[in-house]
């Protein structure tokens, strides 16, 4: 039985919630970025030609976080497909196992199409010389800004994993509630200091240090990709004992 | 037959909260059977154990012959429908339009029926529904899923009296045309009583007492008269129970009576009624639980 395709279905049922309000915030917050930058005024500065002195407009690029917001939704959306979902989605009889596939699967469904949307319009971007105001809304230096594939491939990894990360932050409240997810940040802060710790003994900095310069941004979503895979494991593990 | 519901051993212990006792449990398929107990008693969460949402600490459940936990071929061939139930931010609509993926033998026709019976507004907000209205979605959802294991747990809180005679009458003729398992949580005892098939009582995660509800009937019989007279009749009966008040009482005679226990009831100027059913739990639900087994036999 291919339960989790109903399952896919299930969050689906309501577009708005998943689809719509993501494009309908970033939407909205493009076009604010967009009126700012159209008002601030062109910086110029000084160039001493064989002319004399000549103003010129300033090569400054207006650079924004705001695609970030694509990204912090997805996390959001994954915490919301646990949330009250899963108790609903267990009433109908699915399986935990199924539930949790179906959801999984929409969300790497709809981080590879918004990943594809998020790269067509950096693309519109690059040829309008942002959007005519110089705006980098949708290009960010390092890690989004190659190729066009690599850009997709890079989005979709980033929002896939956010919405793993979501997911399984909504199954550990579930399970064990406000003390659960409580313990559950902490636990990932320990992993950090410890990671942290380690290098420091074995006086390995210098090492951790080349290793990020020399890391492209291809490498790190390969890096991202990985770690996704863990957190979708670590999902799938909590899941299982999972009680509504 | 394989049972519909087969328990044996079933314990479920929270911290130092004993939930279910050593549950043994057999429901035949094609019967509508009443889960009664007090609150707390382990009604939910022995429903919740067959439903497969939560997990037993020992013992085996099996539902139409299978372990229900994670098994979808079980799992989609039965219904739970909880007093408590969340909903995502969706309206009746779409949580009727998801249910009718789940369910193999989803009867739309049924469920609209019920949604104009009930008058529950298909296009509001779940979250929006009073307490009665959103007991009315879990029924609608319960009884169109027409699954072969319905189990429903308080299914009304909050319904009014017409309501509830709605469900108990499209129950009955739902289940006539389709017979399955129907497992009934409530309190209101003697409202369903009519309903029941079986019964079963569960006090302290225990249970205390399983019956055909058609034995249960005369059972026992509340004998009420002079004190004297009382003693007179009840000498060498099992009996529940005494109240006493200015030289009248009234004890609860364990058993079945004969004719010729009515006719010397009279000749002492007796008064003899019936238990119902709902007087039964309580009485059963006070009684040490071996006691009440040996009368239940």
């Amino acid at each position: 039985m291919r339960t989790w395709r109903e399952v896919a279905r299930y969050h689906l049922v309501m577009p708005w919630l998943v689809v719509g309000m993501p494009w309908a915030i970033m939407a909205f917050s493009f076009i604010v970025n967009l009126v700012i930058f159209a008002l601030v005024p062109v910086g110029h500065h000084d160039v001493l030609t064989s002319h004399g002195v000549v103003q010129v407009a300033s090569a400054a690029h207006n650079y924004t976080g705001a695609v970030a917001i694509e990204y912090i939704f997805f996390f959001v959306i994954g915490v919301n497909s646990i949330g009250r979902s899963l108790p609903f989605g267990l009433a109908l009889g699915v399986s935990r196992r199924s539930f949790y596939s179906g959801t999984a699967l929409l969300g790497v469904a709809l981080a590879v199409a918004d990943g594809l949307a998020l790269t067509a319009l950096q693309a519109i971007e690059r040829a309008t010389d942002g959007w005519g105001v110089r705006l980098h809304l949708f290009r960010v230096p390092y890690i989004l800004d190659g190729p066009w594939y690599l850009t997709w491939l890079t989005s979709f990894v980033a929002l896939a994993l956010l919405y793993v990360y979501g997911m399984w932050f909504g199954i550990v409240y579930r399970r064990w509630n406000l003390t659960g997810s409580a313990a559950f940040i902490a636990a990932q802060v320990t992993v950090m200091v410890a990671g942290v710790l380690i290098v420091a003994w074995a006086d390995a900095w210098s090492g951790v240090g080349h290793f990020f310069t020399g890391l492209t941004a291809t490498g790190l979503t390969g890096l991202l990709a990985g770690l996704g895979a863990l957190l979708l494991a670590g999902g799938h593990a909590t899941i299982r004992r999972v009680t509504v | 037959m394989t049972p519909a519901i087969s328990v044996a051993g079933l314990t479920r212990r929270y911290h130092d909260n004993l939930a279910l006792d050593q549950v043994d449990l057999e429901v035949e398929a094609g019967s509508i059977v009443g889960l009664l107990g007090r609150n707390g008693a382990g009604k939910t969460t022995l429903l919740r154990i067959l439903a497969g949402q939560e997990f037993p600490s020992s013992g085996s459940v099996l539902v139409q012959g299978a372990r229900p936990a994670e098994n979808e071929a079980v799992l989609r061939r039965m219904v739970f429908v909880r007093e408590d139930q969340t909903y995502p931010d969706f309206k009746v609509r779409h949580a009727l339009r998801v249910a009718s993926w789940f369910y193999p033998n989803w009867s739309a026709e049924l469920a609209d029926a019920l949604l104009a019976d009930f008058g529950l507004p298909a296009g509001r907000a779940v979250k929006k529904l009073s307490r009665g209205m959103r007991s009315a979605l879990g029924i609608v959802i319960g009884l169109a899923a027409r699954a072969d294991v319905t189990m429903f747990d308080e299914p009304y809180a909050g319904l009014d009296a017409v309501a509830r005679q709605i469900f108990y009458d499209r129950l009955l003729a739902d289940y006539a045309e389709r017979p399955r398992t129907i497992l009934l949580s409530t309190h209101l005892i003697d409202e369903a009583a009519g309903l029941l098939e079986r019964v079963i009582v569960i006090d302290q995660g225990r249970i205390v007492l399983t019956a055909d509800a058609d034995d249960l009937r005369g059972v026992a019989t509340a004998v009420s008269g002079p004190v004297l007279a009382v003693d007179e009749f009840t000498a060498g009966r099992a009996v529940w129970g005494r109240r006493g008040l200015a030289g009248q009482a009234s004890v609860v005679v364990v058993g079945a009576l004969d004719e010729a226990d009515r006719l010397r009831a009279r000749s002492l100027h007796l008064d003899l009624g019936p238990l119902t059913l709902q007087q039964l739990v309580v009485q059963a639900a006070a009684q040490p639980a071996d006691t009440v087994e040996r009368t239940s036999a």
